[in-house]
């Protein structure tokens, strides 16, 4: 994790995340924003982001673009959604755009460091709300499927995760309960996390064809 | 079966102007017989009973005022109509008759039964008057449709021959505008007045009180549907009819009003014009009754009813009656012409109207047809009767039949206000549905964005703060106290914008919490709720938030206070409570704090809690023993099954 895009509009707090970001990864070169305008020039000028670290409540907008804009142009980038809100109507859409996580910015400076580490290490979070929205999302997924779009939809074992984290249980005890490692049950997570993407983009798509904005 | 009877005796008399044969229901064969038998000797004879027709008179012209001069007499056979040439214009002639003594003269009232004298007579017997049908002067009263009977006084009868002078008072032909106002006179009956009379007043039945009840019902019932024609303008055929019937009236009047206050060509003039109305009412009736207006008729009927009197009196007294004919002839063509008209335009429609008109305008057209013939070929006069008393009838009919069919549809128009009423209040009280609906609807968005605005300043600004104490502060009990606020504040939120939570949801977001809190802690961590199955219905926002504090309140009191490393909870539906058990194996709360359980605790702030939800939250402790936390809520209140 070597370039890291900061974007979060108090002083303090960016400072302060700064600084925390510094703790878990040392050699980083941070690129501190605090409007949207200015993340989606550096994200558009080409620069590479191996990580983003995204406020979405800011005075110019929602942090939820730059997510999206950083996913387009950047793939592989991984974006953090650095957030105040813990409701999943915040959360959601900032998911569906691409993002890998959320960290809720009043914890402890201990327990978001260790959420960052795992962030970064492949381990995303996933909250019981959060998941009954996606087991939602897949289940009213019934959108024809345009012969150019690639079909997404969850593996048993994926909704059985799902399942198991909206009933409240942790990763861990559904590693347990499963019989599977904490690694194969994060990368659950995270293909749970990409095919939302993909699908809300597959489904973005589809919906702008509905519009006519595509014509073939 | 009074018709055939009225006309008994007269029809014997005008036998031969009008030759029908006709059944004689009563016992006045006799006198027919006997009348037949005096028609062909031809003459009244001493020796022959009762009645006598008398027809053979010597006449002479008169004036006014001068004796008549009865060498310039001459023989006439009754009945005598008056030409152009005699008597003159205006005249006045003096018939004399002569009769032998009947010989039951001294033990019997006879009378004399003039058919026809037109327009008055006044009889004298023996030189004695005896009768004065009516005036003689202008004006002259019209009599020429009405029979008279005079009683012969048996003491002015003499013995063997007498003389019966009748003078009668007429106008010529061409000065009325009808023959049947032209003078003359008819034959005469002596007879019984006993076997007289009683015909007498039937004939006066027909020829005088029928019509004058038919004027009186015209005027009335024409005058009631003018007044509703011209105040509903879209049924104006009912004021045309009014005006039709009242006309008709006017004319009728003709029979039993003998005397007019001015003269009798005035009184011509008069029914010329109002049969000039009458026309016009009728074709305007037939039109609009048929749906169609055309301004033509509009403007030419009026201007024709002032054509007829303008060219009646530019024709002149002396020649009346041709114009009046002609006049005549075209009215009746127009009115029949209005009525064809008038089929053809309804057969296809209104069959229904149909069945009534379309048989009364046959005999209403009949019936002028044959007034037309009668007042050009001076039919007996009961013809000319008959022909104005049929239309009168049936105008009668017709217009008892419009007012039925008016009040019909104000009925059917009423009901159908009624309706439209009835559906008016129908539509109005769903708009005002509506609208309650739509306000109760808007007003719930706006509560929603309100709700969200305020939730978005909460977390803005009084977020950011915190949120930057959290982070700032070097006192670490000042940033937990931030950050407890922070999430109070999150809650609160919640709360405000918060949909119900299905119960299912909150038990698995308290788990996960609960779980990874007390793990986080290092405490060992038993979870027991119904499986989701088990778990219908919903939590309103507010219960939700409240339970999710005691919850917190409840685990952080674990983690900090008690010491404990293992810790139950146990979620129990039962018996429309939902109960809540937290236990935990730490030191319970210590004796020295017990009545005041809240020291740092926040027990009471987890009752008041409760009690806000109409639940209740026990608090067990004991020194060793660990604490038992349990929390009551009634679920009807909170849980609502959907």
């Amino acid at each position: 994790m070597n370039n890291i895009l900061l974007l979060e509009d108090l002083h303090e707090i960016r400072a302060w995340l700064k600084s925390l970001v510094l703790q878990v990864f040392p050699t980083a070169r941070i690129t501190e924003c605090s409007r949207v305008q200015d993340a989606l020039a550096h994200v558009s000028s080409g620069e590479k982001f191996d990580l983003g670290l995204i406020d979405l409540g800011l005075p110019d907008g929602s942090g939820t673009d730059v997510v999206a804009a950083l996913r387009d142009a950047q793939p592989d980038a991984q974006s953090v959604v650095v957030t105040i809100h813990d409701d999943d109507e915040h959360l959601f859409p900032a998911l569906q755009a691409g993002a890998y996580g959320y960290i809720l910015k009043e914890q402890s400076r201990e327990l978001i460091t260790e959420q960052l580490t795992r962030i970064s290490a492949g381990e995303p979070p996933l909250s019981p709300s959060i998941a009954r929205k996606v087991i939602k999302y897949f289940a009213s997924q019934t959108l024809p499927v345009a012969s150019n779009m690639p079909e997404v939809s969850l593996t048993e074992r994926e909704s059985e995760v799902l399942l198991r984290v909206a009933k409240g249980f942790t990763l861990p005890e559904i590693g347990v309960q499963l019989g599977l490692s904490r690694h194969t049950i994060a990368d659950y997570v995270k293909q749970i996390y990409r095919k939302l993407n993909v699908s809300s983009r597959a489904e973005a798509a589809l919906e702008a064809q509905r519009l006519g904005l595509f014509r073939r | 079966m009074p018709y055939p009877s009225f006309f008994t005796a007269p029809r014997a008399v005008a036998a031969r102007r009008w030759p029908q044969v006709m059944a004689q229901p009563w016992a006045l064969v006799l006198a027919l017989a006997t009348l037949l038998a005096l028609l062909i000797s031809g003459a009244a004879q001493a020796n022959t009973p009762l009645p006598w027709l008398l027809d053979r008179a010597t006449v002479v012209a008169v004036q006014a005022g001068v004796a008549p001069d009865w060498s310039q007499a001459r023989e006439v056979v009754l009945p005598h109509d008056w030409d152009a040439s005699w008597p003159g214009p205006s005249g006045m002639a003096v018939y004399r008759l002569h009769f032998n003594a009947p010989p039951a003269a001294g033990t019997e009232l006879l009378a004399l039964s003039v058919e026809r004298a037109c327009n008055t007579l006044w009889v004298s017997l023996n030189g004695l008057p005896v009768h004065e049908g009516g005036q003689i002067e202008e004006p002259v009263s019209r009599q020429c449709q009405q029979r008279h009977l005079v009683v012969i006084p048996g003491a002015l009868i003499r013995p063997g021959a007498n003389q019966l002078d009748i003078t009668v008072r007429g106008f010529a032909p061409d000065e009325v505008g009808s023959s049947l106002r032209a003078g003359g006179l008819s034959a005469l009956v002596l007879g019984p007045h006993a076997l007289l009379a009683p015909a007498h007043e039937r004939r006066m039945a027909l020829s005088e009180r029928l019509p004058q009840v038919l004027s009186g019902t015209l005027v009335l019932l024409g005058g009631f549907m003018f007044v509703l024609g011209w105040f509903h303008r879209k049924q104006s055929y009912l004021a045309y009819f009014g005006v039709l019937m009242i006309g008709w009236a006017v004319l009728l009047s003709q029979l039993w009003m003998t005397d007019w206050p001015w003269s009798n060509r005035r009184t011509e003039l008069l029914m010329l014009a109002v049969l000039g109305v009458v026309t016009m009412a009728g074709v305007q009736f037939l039109m609009r009754y048929a749906g169609r207006r055309f301004d033509w008729l509009d403007v030419g009927l009026p201007m024709q009813c002032g054509l007829i009197l303008l060219s009646l009196v530019m024709a002149g007294p002396s020649r009346l009656q041709p114009v009046a004919l002609l006049w005549y002839a075209l009215l009746t063509l127009e009115f029949m012409g209005a009525a064809i008209f008038y089929l053809l335009q309804v057969r296809p429609r209104q069959r229904s109207q149909l069945w009534l008109m379309a048989p009364l305008l046959a005999v209403m057209g009949l019936a002028l047809i044959t007034e037309a013939l009668a007042r050009h070929l001076a039919l007996d006069g009961r013809v000319g009767l008959m022909a104005q008393i049929v239309p009168a009838l049936l105008l009668v009919v017709l217009g008892l039949r419009l007012v039925q069919q008016y009040g019909r549809a104000l009925q059917s128009a009423e009901q159908g206000r009624a309706e439209l009423e009835v559906r008016i209040r129908e539509a109005t009280a769903q708009i005002e549905r509506n609208f309650a609906q739509l306000a109760d609807l808007k007003v719930e968005q706006v509560t929603e964005r309100e709700r969200k605005r305020i939730a978005a300043d909460l977390h803005d600004d009084l977020g950011a703060k915190l949120l930057t104490i959290v982070h700032t502060s070097d006192n670490e009990r000042i940033s937990t106290l931030a950050r407890e606020a922070l999430e109070e504040m999150r809650l609160s939120v919640r709360g405000l914008t918060g949909k119900p939570v299905r119960l299912a949801d909150a038990l698995g977001d308290w788990r996960a919490e609960v779980v990874s809190r007390l793990a986080q802690s290092g405490v060992e961590a038993e979870w027991q709720s119904p499986s989701e199955d088990d778990v219908p219905g919903t939590l309103s926002a507010r219960a939700f938030v409240q339970t999710t504090r005691i919850m917190r309140e409840a685990v952080s009191n674990v983690i900090k206070h008690s010491g404990a490393t293992r810790c139950s909870i146990r979620c129990i539906l039962a018996e429309g409570d939902f109960q809540l058990v937290i236990q935990d194996n730490g030191n319970g709360i210590p004796a020295a704090l017990d009545g005041r359980l809240d020291k740092g605790h926040g027990m009471a702030s987890m009752k008041g809690r409760a009690k806000q939800l109409q639940g209740q939250c026990l608090v067990e402790s004991g020194p060793g023993y660990g604490t038992v936390i349990r929390l009551t809520l009634p679920l009807d209140r909170h849980v609502t099954t959907r």
